[in-house]
């Protein structure tokens, strides 16, 4: 069994920035250098630090711009902080729902092969869970095909049946709670649903929805500006949020 | 070291990544890998043109001598140039998940290494065709291989990196390799070479010495075809010490280029 106290995520007074790397041309720098300033800083994250225990759900909210998505993408390692620290304590992560990208000129089979090897899955493992995937994703004979070919709809359902089959100990839920068709939407948020909840998982979900929110998650985290404007359980961040956006 | 572990860790992603483009460009077109043949084979009528009729240049078994530097050269300059934009043409790959940005120059080199193979049958073909006799000197091919690797990844991952914050980096490469292919010797010979025991006994350089050996020595692409040349057609030793030296570079080359990219790539995302 394990220690009921164990955190799966620390995120430590965690810095971001976006150095504004403006892409340079040989050309231009040579014909005209001084019109290069020194390139702009912008603090997406203002050292943020939280503490997700395991089997957790964290919730985040804020208004646009606040650093979540920053944040998400920086505990799936997408990119490193600037400063501070991010500790997932050797566990398995994932953005659910968006996919880790596709070659568009592979087909179906061939691309749930590649994002399961990048996100650190065996071939064995990915071959176990490829028929449940494909039967998931309702492709049919499209698997066999090129992923260019493949509609919005398609490609968004098979990027979504990848990262919920192949199950990460942490997942990242960045907004997205419906993909595909009504029927495809319905299946979806029940498969996301029993994920979540599953007690082993950690779950970090981002949204503006205080509904999804409250009636899934264990904590709330509430952003502002790149900083932790307020932290607790949904009933005490939740209706102080939903007064500050109104 | 960080870079074993990752290597570990993405090799299978690598092998499956650089197999599935493969077979993709299969898939693509009916005729794509017989493209692997053509292409050689009608430079090669090209050179010989250029060669026989233009300089009037009389050589013993020359389309396995263009081969050897033809694929070399194929190999090294598409893995370079393929380089340039690679980060971007990941773009949806590098957005959604991390992985070490040198893998991707690995499945390049895995790639254009698997499509130099194939095209190196040209050279097995020809040799039988010509007669060429083969020797145990033949096995030196393989250390040669290893240092065009080494050489090829340590400057493919230091463009690579600039690639992606030098916008016009691609037209600067391109007029590089041009030259390069110029100076590296692929359809003449720049220094002389040959042994009373090869099946090429001379063969005349076209550059003079000094000059010949300085090309030949600071360029580690006309090093390394004048190498196969001299080891699978001439019955002779390569440049061994110079082999070393380049090895030594090529694996300076790949340190900062690795180095580099673990410092900036989590940069790379807020660019592309």
């Amino acid at each position: 069994m394990s220690d009921i106290t164990e955190n799966a995520i620390t995120v430590s007074d965690v810095k971001i920035r976006y150095r504004m790397f403006k892409k340079i041309s040989l050309l231009k720098t040579i014909l005209a250098p001084y019109k290069y300033k020194k390139t702009e800083l912008f603090e997406a994250v203002k050292g943020v630090s939280f503490e997700v225990p395991k089997g957790q759900i964290l919730g985040i909210v804020g208004k646009n711009g606040s650093g979540k998505s920053t944040l998400l993408k920086a505990i799936a390692g997408i990119f490193s902080p600037d400063e501070g620290t991010i500790d997932l304590h050797g566990h398995s992560v994932s953005l659910l729902s968006i996919g880790v990208g596709f070659q568009p000129k592979l087909s179906g089979r061939e691309n749930i092969y590649l994002s399961g090897l990048l996100l650190g899955f065996s071939r064995e493992k990915i071959n176990e869970k490829i028929d449940e995937i494909i039967e998931f994703s309702e492709l049919g004979d499209f698997i066999e095909r090129p992923v260019k070919t493949y509609s919005s709809g398609m490609y968004s359902k098979l990027a979504f049946s990848i990262t919920a089959i192949l199950e990460t100990e942490i997942m990242l839920i960045d907004e997205v709670l419906s993909v595909g068709d009504v029927k495809f939407k319905k299946k979806s948020y029940e498969k996301m649903r029993s994920l979540i909840t599953n007690t082993d998982r950690t779950v970090v979900i981002v949204s503006h929805s205080s509904e999804t929110l409250s009636s899934l998650c264990d904590t709330i985290l509430w952003l502002h500006d790149g900083e932790v404007k307020m932290q607790g359980s949904c009933e005490e961040v939740l209706p102080k949020y939903e007064e500050f956006m109104s | 070291m960080r870079f074993f572990k990752d290597f570990k860790r993405f090799f299978n992603y690598v092998v499956f990544a650089a197999k599935a483009e493969i077979n993709s460009e299969v898939a693509d077109s009916f005729l794509s890998w017989l493209w692997w043949f053509l292409d050689p084979l009608l430079y090669m009528f090209v050179y010989s043109f250029i060669t026989v009729i233009v300089f009037d240049n009389k050589m013993k078994a020359f389309p396995v001598f263009v081969f050897l530097g033809l694929n070399t050269w194929t190999f090294f300059s598409k893995t370079v140039k393929s380089s340039v934009k690679l980060v971007a043409a990941k773009k949806n790959i590098v957005t959604k998940v991390y992985v070490p940005k040198h893998m991707f120059v690995l499945e390049k080199i895995g790639v254009y290494g698997f499509k130099m193979v194939v095209a190196n049958l040209l050279v097995v073909i020809t040799m039988i065709g010509y007669k060429v006799p083969l020797t145990w000197r033949f096995l030196w091919i393989i250390p040669i291989t290893i240092v065009l690797i080494i050489v090829t990844f340590g400057v493919s991952t230091i463009i690579m990196h600039f690639g992606v914050f030098v916008e016009d980096l691609l037209n600067v490469v391109t007029v590089v390799l041009q030259l390069g292919f110029y100076i590296s010797g692929i359809f003449y010979s720049i220094e002389t070479i040959g042994t009373k025991y090869g099946f090429v006994t001379e063969l005349k350089g076209k550059i003079d010495a000094p000059y010949d050996q300085l090309l030949v020595k600071l360029n580690p692409l006309a090093l390394l075809i004048s190498d196969l040349r001299r080891v699978i057609l001439c019955n002779q030793d390569p440049h061994w010490v110079m082999l070393l030296i380049w090895t030594g570079v090529g694996l300076i080359a790949s340190w900062i280029g690795v180095t580099i990219i673990y410092k900036f790539e989590n940069s790379y995302v807020k660019v592309i």
